[in-house]
């Protein structure tokens, strides 16, 4: 019988960071304990019922080529799937998911119960154990005294650290509505030299699906065929589909919010956290677009089993009385029912800029922040940030190197680097064009991005690693097999061509250079010549046909990141005196050694710091190099 | 480590006119840059006396081309190294064969740097590089600011933001396809890209031509005949130039010269004095004289010391163009009151000269640099290129497959060009114009 207070790591929170840092965790062969204060709401969507969208479904199906958990529980929780975005190129296409809450907890709950070397344990966490001397975390202590020793602690507390709910002047303590805040862990944190601030987001009325005339709105049904999150998963793991509806704000409901402005929370001067740019209230909409009449409503479905909807587009902080009258005031929602009321919540979060790359503190050792504690929002981004932070604790353990991806191998490279070089002012959420090298960075090509790294990590089993293996044979035996195909002007091949995508081959060319053309693509040639393609994997065949189109991109973005690489990956040691760089202005200085980052690349990419300011560093770095060698060699 | 690092080029020697002009190329690129201008492979550590081709293809000089494959090399990549007449015209020309090739304008004191980094410098002389590149950026960031004041910064602002106009639109459309932004249309899209390419091509030719950036000021001496002018050349020049005698009207013809001051090239004027003339010789010069006066930068007005400008001859003097007065042949008076506005020298002792010179430089509105401001802007030239050529990437993508994120990779490629003229401009800047512009959130 082991130890039950004893663990390699200890996850700290069951939402999106909490569950795939735990999974992660033990999967990378660490004992693992995941602390939540209720183990019913492991896996809750707190906000709207959806899994990925433009950028965000990049995340999600990173985490999946890394063995975790979000993508094949958006699969088994989808009732409504649409690849975004699907006219355009393949860089930003990507996949968006509506998902019945109930199968979404249940899923992770599942995943996580079943996961070997995983244990749950149900109870608030009230403080970290600190020794005051090494500046280690070893530990934590719970609310009724209980204490938890580990090697390694992540902390995925989320809006929890000293939330406040808002409902117009109403104030109200707690984490999520229906759940109490972690007040103490927030004060006692607070203590610890971190850089603390505030942020806000919210939440639209929640609305009795029975109560909405649908018969008014305009219905959206999911794709057909319908896009798959997991590269392990098929339509077959989904549930039955629903349509989701749409209606829009009118100028009688704009009046209603304009007449009201001063009840709400954030005019009133209650709110003083910032709230994200992308995502403002519908009040805020109302004032900073004054000549827009009218803003768009997705009615998202909660789930199969309740008539509930999440009215997407009109989170609010106003008084459930004017909720009440500019909901009623849309098209479709006249005789609406509200069931829970919309809230702004206020939040401490982390200055992410305190953070290792592997998401480890840089104050204490052995501590883990992943999650909006950090500074960023939605789920994905959490989930991807606890993968991160999971696998780093296990590896710790086991006095492994640190690993986190560069920016130009995934979104989750670009997200923690952003975060702990850039830092934050408003929730951060991830979009396609925070990425530099977008077009390698694609949902389709996630897998052969990362699945490599993630078996070496111990993250990836070898039913993944084998179907992984099978598709990478599949492209490279067509890529191969197509590469010698030369289509003459005027010839069988190029009548058929010809035919079927309804273009004029002019010259002999190679079919390579044909499927640059955008009207040309290796599914449809399949069809025609199937003897020129060994193996039929449609998943194959698309990937191949990216590659092509994309080649010139691609290779003149790997010039970029080799030349960025030259020096980037040289590390600064975090003793480093940055007062002894000659000639750095006193600003860089500053800002240097507040931020002590790890790497040269990552001081680059610190606001402020510029190209020369890089070089004096460098050449700084090895000049300690070389006076270390002599008094090495003289010693 | 070499064939991971950017390639880099610079003029090595001092800008304006001398002998001989060096330009050093370190990189992968090095060798590849060598046999586009050469049109031949050269051996390493051999000097070869050889043609050299501009970007064109036509031969502009014969000069001297070596070349040294890393790590045997000054910085331990590989050096190419282009040893031409030192006119910077053509030091400017193989430069631009390298730029296009791929490389880029290095950074003050960079060769220095990447030579300290691969080991090529020992420990003693860290400091003198960390010197080096302090010193260089410090003159160099002056350089660019200075060159940015008025027009051309105008100008650059404008099409930093047509740039960021066009982005805004094809980003929101990537990023933010489900909200209800009002997207543009196909073609309003296409006006505003054509809009840009215009405006981009335009400062380009503009700087090209040399009158806002590139070829220092020219200055016309111009003034009465016999009141010293040619030998105020001569003096400028510390060459015997042009014929000095005492007869009025010897000069003819227009003598052009180019003098360095600082490093920045002033090419200098002289003129047949201005006078009515019977002579068809004489007529030719003075008409010849207007010329030049009319396209100069600035004019040395030059009158002899106690005598007053003729002011039919100042009514001559085109609109526009600033006017100095020298006051010339000071030997020959004494107790001349040094005026305001009014240079007092003397060509043929050389009294007054260094002020004379300072005088012209200040005009030309440069301090001293260790590189030379040309350089600072020719690097801008070398990203507005770039972004051009990016630029017209896009808009093609655009009209030829609607592939917008082709089209936003392009757009973005020349930001990171015009970056490097206006300060960083990130990705979360973009989203800020992206959401003040849009209503985004559902």
């Amino acid at each position: 019988m082991s130890d039950q207070t004893k663990y390699d790591v200890i996850v700290v929170g069951g939402g999106h960071a909490g569950t795939e840092a735990a999974l992660a965790s033990s999967r990378a062969g660490a004992r693992t304990l995941l602390l939540t204060h209720n183990i019913e709401t492991i896996g809750q969507m707190s906000c709207n019922p959806a899994i990925g969208g433009i950028g965000k479904g990049h995340l999600v199906k990173e985490i999946d080529a890394l063995g975790g958990i979000m993508a094949k529980a958006a699969d088994a929780a989808g009732i409504h799937i649409r690849t975004l975005n699907a006219r355009k190129g393949p860089a930003v296409r990507a996949t968006r998911s509506q998902a019945d809450r109930a199968l979404y907890r249940a899923a992770i709950r599942t995943a996580v119960e079943n996961q070997q070397g995983l244990h749950i344990f149900q109870q608030s966490v009230d403080d970290l154990i600190v020794d005051e001397a090494t500046n280690r975390c070893s530990g934590v202590v719970t609310e009724s005294g209980l204490r938890f020793n580990a090697v390694s602690v992540v902390l995925t507390v989320g809006t929890f650290l000293g939330g406040k709910i808002h409902i117009g002047d109403v104030q109200q303590a707690g984490g999520r509505a229906g759940d109490a805040p972690s007040n103490a862990l927030a004060k006692r944190l607070r203590a610890l030299p971190f850089r603390v601030a505030r942020l806000k987001t919210g939440t639209p009325p929640r609305i009795d699906g029975k109560t909405i005339d649908y018969s008014q709105l305009e219905a959206q049904p999911g794709d057909t065929p319908r896009p798959v999150f997991s590269y392990l998963g098929s339509e077959a793991d989904h549930p039955e589909q629903v349509h989701c509806h749409i209606t829009h704000t009118n100028e009688k409901t704009h009046e209603i919010i304009n007449a009201n402005l001063g009840k709400s929370a954030m005019y009133s001067g209650n709110i003083e956290g910032v709230g994200p740019r992308y995502c403002p209230s519908i009040e805020d909409k109302v004032v900073r677009f004054a000549d827009k009449t009218s803003h768009q409503i997705f009615i998202e479905p909660e789930g199969l089993n309740t008539h509930e909807v999440y009215p997407n587009g009109i989170s609010t902080s106003l008084p459930f009385s004017v909720q009440l009258d500019y909901v009623h005031s849309i098209k479709g929602f006249e005789n609406a029912h509200i069931t829970r009321a919309g809230y702004a919540i206020e939040y401490d979060f982390f200055d992410p800029r305190d953070l290792h790359a592997s998401l480890e503190t840089k104050f204490i050792d052995g501590l883990y922040f992943a999650g909006q504690i950090n500074g960023t929002t939605g789920y994905e981004e959490a989930g991807a940030q606890g993968l991160v932070a999971g696998i780093n604790a296990a590896r710790a353990v086991k006095g492994l190197e640190a690993w986190s991806p560069r920016r130009n191998e995934a979104y989750i490279g670009v997200l923690i680097d952003d975060l702990i070089t850039r830092g934050t002012l408003e929730p951060y959420r991830m979009f396609t064009s925070r990425a530099e090298y977008r077009l390698l960075l694609r949902e389709d090509n996630a897998d052969l991005r990362l699945t490599e790294k993630g078996r070496e990590l111990g993250l990836v089993n070898d039913n993944r690693w084998q179907q992984f293996n099978n598709k990478v044979e599949a492209i490279e035996r067509n890529r191969e097999s197509i590469a010698k195909w030369f289509v003459h002007a005027a010839s069988d091949d190029a009548r058929k061509i010809e035919q079927a995508f309804d273009v004029h081959v002019q010259k002999d060319q190679q079919v390579l250079d044909l499927l640059r053309r955008p009207e040309i693509d290796c599914t449809g040639l399949q069809k025609i010549f199937p003897d020129r393609f060994p193996v039929n994997n449609k998943a194959a065949l698309l990937q191949l046909e990216t590659q092509i189109r994309y080649q010139g991109y691609i290779e003149r973005q790997q010039e970029e990141i080799e030349k960025q690489s030259r020096y980037s990956e040289s590390r600064i040691p975090q003793s480093f005196d940055y007062a002894n760089v000659s000639g750095l202005s006193s600003e860089v200085q500053q800002k240097l050694s507040e931020q002590r980052p790890d790497t040269v690349g990552q001081a680059s990419r610190i606001p402020g710091v510029t190209p020369a300011a890089v070089s004096l560093l460098l050449v700084s770095l090895k000049k300690q190099q070389l006076l270390d060698r002599r008094v090495g060699q003289i010693a | 480590m070499s064939e991971n690092t950017d390639t880099i080029a610079a003029i090595a020697t001092a800008s304006g006119k001398g002998a001989i002009g060096i330009v050093k190329i370190s990189g992968a690129r090095s060798l590849e840059i060598a046999s586009l201008i050469t049109k031949q492979t050269l051996k390493p550590r051999q000097a070869r006396y050889t043609p050299f081709f501009n970007s064109f293809g036509a031969v502009i000089d014969q000069g001297v081309a070596l070349y040294f494959k890393g790590p045997n090399s000054y910085t331990g990549e590989d050096v190419l190294e282009l040893q031409s007449h030192g006119n910077h015209v053509l030091l400017d020309q193989l430069l631009d064969v390298a730029t296009n090739a791929g490389a880029r304008v290095a950074r003050p004191g960079e060769f220095t740097e990447r030579a300290f980094l691969n080991d090529k410098i020992d420990l003693a002389q860290a400091e003198a590089v960390s010197d080096l590149i302090e010193a260089s950026t410090t003159e160099a960031a002056s350089a660019a600011v200075r060159s940015l004041q008025g027009e051309f910064s105008a100008e650059i602002q404008v099409i930093l933001e047509q740039l960021v106009n066009c982005r805004v639109y094809i980003e929101s459309a990537l990023d933010f396809a489900e909200e209800e932004i009002e997207f543009l249309k196909d073609s309003e899209l296409t006006d505003r890209f054509t809009t840009l390419e215009s405006s981009v091509t335009q400062l380009l030719q503009r700087s090209e031509e040399g009158v806002l950036l590139r070829d220092g000021i020219s200055i016309v001496i111009a003034g009465l005949p016999n009141v010293g002018k040619s030998s105020l050349l001569n003096r400028l020049t510390g060459q015997d130039t042009a014929i000095v005698t005492d007869i009025a009207g010897t000069t003819r013809d227009v003598l052009k010269e180019e003098i360095n001051i600082d490093g920045m090239p002033i090419h200098i004027v002289d003129t047949a004095g201005l006078r009515n003339s019977d002579d068809p010789i004489e007529q030719e010069g003075v008409r010849r004289a207007h010329d030049q006066i009319n396209q100069a930068d600035r004019i040395l007005f030059v009158v002899e010391a106690g005598c007053e400008p003729e002011q039919s001859l100042l009514d001559e003097l085109p609109d526009g163009i600033p006017v100095s007065f020298v006051l010339n042949k000071a030997d020959l008076q004494s107790g001349i009151q040094q005026l305001e506005n009014m240079l007092l020298v003397s060509a043929k002792t050389g009294e007054g000269i260094s002020q004379l010179r300072e005088h012209i430089k200040q005009c030309a509105g440069f301090e001293k640099t260790a590189e030379g401001a040309l350089m600072a802007r020719r690097r801008h030239i070398d990203a507005l290129t770039k972004a051009q050529s990016h630029i017209r990437s896009g808009h093609r993508h655009l009209q030829d497959s609607s592939a917008g994120e082709l089209s936003a990779e392009e757009l973005r490629l020349a930001q990171d060009q015009l970056n490097l003229i206006t300060g960083e401009f990130t990705s979360d800047d973009l989203l800020g114009e992206i959401f003040s512009r849009f209503c985004i959130g559902k």
